[in-house]
């Protein structure tokens, strides 16, 4: 596996999509080539950082007592 | 499954179909209906529900599909479809070439960490609507395959909307930085 070969992957990588046979060669060339350990390490850090912000929101409470209130509303009453 | 075991499993997914909504939608009043129309649908289908799967990836079928059904129709504003000339955006080659200008130990994670959560959402929001559904639903944890059945499109093209979208979000962040003048990516000056 080259660098080019590296780039191409490094998402499919970070996300855990490659077979163990990809995963392997991608393993052994970032072990001896600085760059793309590098690159890699920034994309990783970037898709943590949008994690990080785009799951911080939170339900409104009255959402919340709705969508409660919409499922017992509409489920049988039980005898 | 019994009622109440099926809403308290529905219940624990709450917010995480709650942020995603308001992130397709990007607006709080149609979040909340599209929400509400989730949890209808899926107690409504719930036989179809099977034991033992993942609730998670089931509600958001039904999310995506209520979306596109629904919300995608109403969008106003024309979207442009593609990204073009986003995908030789390289973060890593912009970085490489500000670090030996810079004084900055980390200009990486000074530029990651000097965008504040509404920047990086707005961001998000300003993705055209098929790239920021795929982003979205890989930020919940789904694999290409579950993202590929929930939009109904190849697994190729879940990689390559991933793709794109990151590197138009990268080519944002990166912008917003230089224009604000986070040291790690500040042009230096000429004397």
């Amino acid at each position: 596996m080259d660098c080019n070969d590296c780039v191409e992957r490094l998402y499919a990588f970070l996300d855990l999509e490659l077979d163990e046979k990809e995963l392997a060669a991608m393993r052994a060339h970032v072990s001896g080539c600085d760059d793309c350990g590098d690159e890699l390490g920034l994309e990783a850090r970037f898709l943590e950082r949008l994690k990080e912000c785009a799951t911080s929101d939170v339900t409104p409470p009255h959402l919340r007592e709705r969508v409660i209130q919409k499922l017992r509303g509409a489920s049988p009453p039980t005898t | 499954m019994a009622t109440d075991e099926f809403e308290a499993e529905a219940l624990r997914h709450l917010d995480a179909l709650y942020r995603t909504a308001l992130r397709m939608t990007r607006s709080e009043a149609d979040a909340e209906d599209l929400v509400q129309e989730t949890y209808i649908r899926a107690f409504r289908f719930r036989d179809q529900f099977t034991l033992g799967t993942n609730m998670k990836a089931w509600l958001f079928r039904i999310l995506t599909n209520t979306f596109i059904n629904t919300y995608r129709r109403k969008a106003a504003q024309p979207e442009v479809t593609d990204l073009e000339g986003v995908d030789e955006f390289s973060l890593y080659r912009h970085m490489a070439d500000d670090r030996a200008a810079s004084s900055s130990p980390d200009p990486e994670a000074e530029l990651l960490k000097g965008v504040v959560d509404t920047e990086v959402t707005d961001a998000l929001e300003a993705l055209p609507e098929k790239f920021r559904t795929t982003v979205l639903l890989d930020v919940e944890g789904f694999s290409y395959k579950e993202i590929a059945e929930m939009l109904g499109i190849p697994i190729g093209t879940v990689m390559s909307r991933l793709h794109r979208g990151r590197k138009f979000l990268q080519k944002r962040l990166y912008d917003l930085a230089r224009e604000r003048g986070i040291a790690a990516v500040r042009t230096p000056q000429k004397s």
